[in-house]
């Protein structure tokens, strides 16, 4: 009985803190309408502020406190909306996703960067971890405090929005800044002030979770992000839905510890990984908005390359690939076939995200499924280990797809990326072992050398080559139209026939098992694959490049790929400020990742000004509905509006 | 222009005919508190042009939602052809032979215009067993609307009423035996409005149904054969296009005092 009461605490100690940053990001979400992905980082920041302080300079715990919850937190906050959320009003939803993950990539780099994450660090509990004995358990003052300052804060917020101007004037920021101002508010005000409380509210959660669980950059950015299925839970709206969810999830992730004692194994490692399960759930349980209206926010993808350019394209790069492999070292080669590996990687985006306008924020799951798959059926390079490879990725792809169709945007972008979390934590690390590794042998065609280091350089970029070839091909056609034409409008779409959602399975399914082939090329590169090669925040690194190099173009997927390569590869002889990929690629994404063409789209744009007689028009403003009289307008509005909630 | 009407078959003979190809029984939508339509009945038959018009808000688009199975109606009932169809999905019934235009543009703005009709003529040999080439149809289609200029511009580019044509093209494309345009003609000049008048009766035809929404006047009443007018989510009256100019509550509700109407823009 007892251990059942002291379970009992220790996940309503978790769940407070889950609730604490739902509680957050329903703050943001209801007046400014953004979803903060980056909230985790922001909690990890603020609490590794906070050791800083506390630990580190010796400052008095209440002063640290205090500075960290109320100084340092709502300042970061404040610099976000200021320099990043402000100036992307009325942007496109996925400029929206790309900034958003890029902070949270520039954070977690920029923690790595000030706290260099092999040393080791601990975060002491409030009072040390004293406590005192209540119904035959021991509760720790740091556990009293959590609930406490959870109980304080929500009662705190709910007060803030129902009874003060400022919260009413939150709230309706959300809907237009502009009435509230025509009304007398001060939008910009308000969007400030929510910033900064959320903020405070991660880094009240980070500080509080970080000394229960571990102190590590990536663990504490990964624990805040499981506090984001309460939030989802609330619909991200309702704060004591959320905060119900929360305790929940805290609570039943306890009682599964309670449960597995006995049976070990297998239900200690749900513990891990059930708010990821519970918010992928909810992402698909949710009521999802029906099907929307097109939202082509005037960007212009490059012309797509025809068919004799992509094959001279292909010949070419395989061409280069041969002359110049004689010329390279081994740790060049290597170097090179990662890149073309990682290509391959981004080519599934630019089929997922660049053309059919999925965004996945999970792809190296199937990079994982594949190598992993290789590794066990590929022995000695055959091609029955490729083939069950590509097959097992894109059968997982179909599967997380089936129920994720319906999401759009950010929430199939969480969700995906939740599924990655899933699997780097209960299966990567669990077949693969934490910090083990598997043998992934190298393709092997028989008759046709493959497998030294410059021919496996030549046969990665083969296989690129021919999967872009392909892949170009498939968008000039039939299918690359109806793909295009679902992203353009899905209701269009669907009254003309087509069933909306086996086009988008077909073109998930499809990428997944790109994905698994490029994870059989990565695997062979080092002939060895680890869980740390699939990390989930990977998949965000590499949603994040594909944008950066260009999500609709091969092109792009060459160079971001490369660019990505190249510095992995030589980062370690680059000073320590540019040692860290996380920082580079997040402020890569921030800052240029908003221009979905990306560098492959500047390429075309050139080749296309060099083309002599095309005088396409290039002009993306559509011109204003001139006709439409705006109270016709307002009743689609409403419609929407009140059949979407 | 008011002659098309006349001349052309087939004379409607009653509302119990049998070629309705859609049949709206007592359709009924509330959004929250509201009652955006409300026990709305008409019928579309083959062969003809049917208007439906009403003010701004009165829920013609509420309407269309419903038809093609966007919105689901909190009452009533969707026939075509005779077939309840309000357990099929909007792409199921799109195969009955249904294809629409949308008042807020649903272009697939990063093809050309030309891409947009072909793609829906693939859509279109995707379910059904024709075997005409897409690439046909397509040209056929965009001769036909009279889209030839600008046939190899992206349609993000083009201005709003060759926008909602490149929509009739490309519902065109799927071959459709009803048709539903919602606000077709808005955009377009005086010549190409008549233009697109004289395109709607050789639609209907060929055996075409059409159910138009329309504000410019001059064009519904000279095309349509029947015309409905919906007012506050309810139709308020049913008829030729002079019964209904003639009618004194369409008169107050919508057309004012004076019968020779403008639109109402």
């Amino acid at each position: 009985m007892s251990e059942f009461v002291s379970f009992t605490v220790v996940g309503l100690v978790t769940g407070c803190i889950y609730a604490l940053i739902g509680t957050g990001l329903v703050v943001t979400y209801t007046t400014t309408g953004i979803f903060n992905f980056a909230h985790g980082a922001v909690g990890m920041f603020s609490a590794f502020a906070f050791w800083q302080l506390w630990q580190g300079w010796h400052v008095n715990a209440v002063i640290s406190f205090v500075l960290a919850l109320f100084v340092i937190a709502p300042a970061l906050g404040l610099i976000v909306e200021r320099l990043l959320m402000r100036p992307l009003h009325g942007a496109p939803p996925d400029v929206l996703i790309v900034v958003a993950l890029g902070l949270l990539l520039a954070l977690v780099g920029a923690a790595q960067l000030i706290w260099d994450p092999n040393t080791f660090r601990r975060l002491p509990q409030f009072f040390n971890g004293s406590g005192f004995p209540l119904g035959g358990v021991r509760v720790s003052w740091h556990q009293v405090i959590a609930v406490v300052a959870t109980a304080v804060a929500a009662i705190l917020i709910a007060l803030l929005f129902k009874r003060t101007r400022l919260g009413i004037a939150m709230r309706a920021a959300v809907d237009s800044p502009a009435l509230l101002a025509m009304a007398g508010g001060r939008p910009t005000l308000v969007q400030q002030s929510s910033w900064a409380l959320s903020s405070s509210l991660a880094a009240l959660a980070g500080i509080l979770i970080a000394p229960i669980f571990q102190f590590n950059v990536i663990l504490l950015t990964l624990l805040v992000v499981d506090g984001y299925a309460a939030a989802i839970i609330g619909r991200l709206r309702s704060l004591p839905i959320a905060i119900a969810g929360a305790i929940g999830i805290g609570l039943g992730q306890n009682y599964i510890i309670e449960f597995a004692s006995g049976s070990g194994g297998f239900l200690s490692r749900i513990y891990n990984i059930l708010p990821m399960v519970v918010l992928f759930l909810a992402l698909i349980v949710l009521p999802q908005d029906r099907l929307r209206t097109a939202s082509f926010a005037g960007t212009v993808p490059p012309r797509v390359a025809s068919l004799r350019s992509s094959l001279i394209g292909g010949l070419v790069l395989v061409a280069v690939a041969f002359i110049v492999s004689a010329h390279l070292s081994i740790a060049n080669l290597k170097i090179g076939a990662n890149g073309f590996a990682f290509a391959l990687i981004l080519l599934s985006l630019v089929l997922l995200t660049g053309y059919g306008g999925m965004v996945s924020g999970g792809q190296m799951a199937f990079v994982g499924l594949g190598a992993t798959m290789m590794g066990h059926l590929g022995h000695g390079g055959s091609l029955v280990g490729v083939v069950a490879a590509v097959a097992l990725s894109a059968a997982v792809g179909a599967a997380v797809a089936l129920p994720t169709l319906k999401m759009r945007g950010l929430y199939l972008a969480l969700a995906t990326f939740a599924f990655a979390t899933v699997m780097d934590q209960a299966v990567f690390n669990q077949i693969l072992g934490s910090g083990g590794s598997i043998r992934v042998d190298r393709l092997r065609i028989p008759g046709i050398p493959t497998t030294s280091d410059r021919a496996f350089f030549v046969v990665t970029a083969t296989v690129f080559a021919l999967a872009a070839i392909g892949l170009l091909a498939l968008r000039r056609g039939p299918f690359g139209r109806r793909l295009v034409a679902v992203n353009d409008s899905p209701a269009a779409c669907a009254t003309l026939g087509v069933n909306v959602n086996w086009t988008k399975l077909i073109a998930f399914t499809a990428s997944a098992g790109i994905a698994g082939l490029g994870g059989v090329l990565l695997g062979g590169v080092p002939r060895s694959a680890s869980a740390i090669d699939f990390a989930a925040l990977l998949s965000l690194v590499m949603l994040l490049i594909a944008r950066v190099g260009g999500i609709n173009t091969a092109t792009g997927a060459l160079f971001g790929a490369f660019s990505y390569a190249v510095y992995q590869g030589y980062s370690p002889h680059l000073p320590h400020l540019l040692q860290n990929a996380y920082l580079l690629t997040g402020l890569a994404a921030i800052s240029v990742g908003r221009d979905p063409n990306g560098f492959g789209g500047r390429v075309a744009q050139v080749a296309e000004r060099l083309r002599p007689n095309r005088t396409q028009s290039e002009n993306p403003d559509v011109p204003p509905q001139a006709t439409g009289p705006a109270a016709v307008f307002l009743e689609e509005e409403a419609g929407l509006v009140h059949a979407g909630s | 222009m008011s002659t098309l009407a006349a001349d052309r078959l087939p004379p409607s003979d009653d509302q119990a005919g049998t070629d309705a190809v859609l049949r709206v029984a007592g359709v009924a939508v509330k959004f929250g508190g509201v009652n955006a339509l409300t026990d709305v009945t008409l019928t579309a038959k083959h062969g003809q042009i049917t208007g439906l018009i009403g003010p701004n808000g009165a829920g013609k688009t509420t309407l269309f939602n419903v038809i093609t199975g966007l919105q689901e109606p909190t009452k009533g009932r969707v026939f075509i052809d005779g077939r309840d169809v309000g357990s099929l999905s909007p792409h199921k019934r799109a195969r009955l032979g249904m294809a629409r235009t949308f008042q807020r543009l649903e272009v697939f703005g990063s093809l050309t215009a030309y891409e947009n009709v072909l793609a829906a003529a693939e859509f279109h040999k995707s379910w059904s067993d024709d075997d005409t080439p897409p690439r046909r149809i397509a040209r056929e289609v965009i001769k036909r609307v009279g889209l030839g200029s600008v046939a190899q511009s992206r349609v993000d580019a083009l201005p709003t009423g060759l926008a909602r044509l490149v929509e009739l093209g490309r519902a065109l494309a799927t071959r459709p035996k009803l048709l539903l345009l919602d606000e077709v003609g808005s955009g377009l000049n005086h010549d190409e409005t008549e233009a697109l008048g004289e395109l709607l009766v050789s639609l209907a035809r060929d055996g075409i149904s059409v159910l138009l929404v329309e504000h410019d006047m001059e064009l519904v009443m000279a095309v349509c054969d029947v015309i409905h007018v919906l007012d506050f989510g309810r139709i308020i009256c049913t008829g030729t296009p002079a019964e209904v100019q003639r009618d004194p509550h369409v008169q107050a509700a919508y057309l004012g005092a004076d019968t020779t109407a403008e639109a109402t823009r």
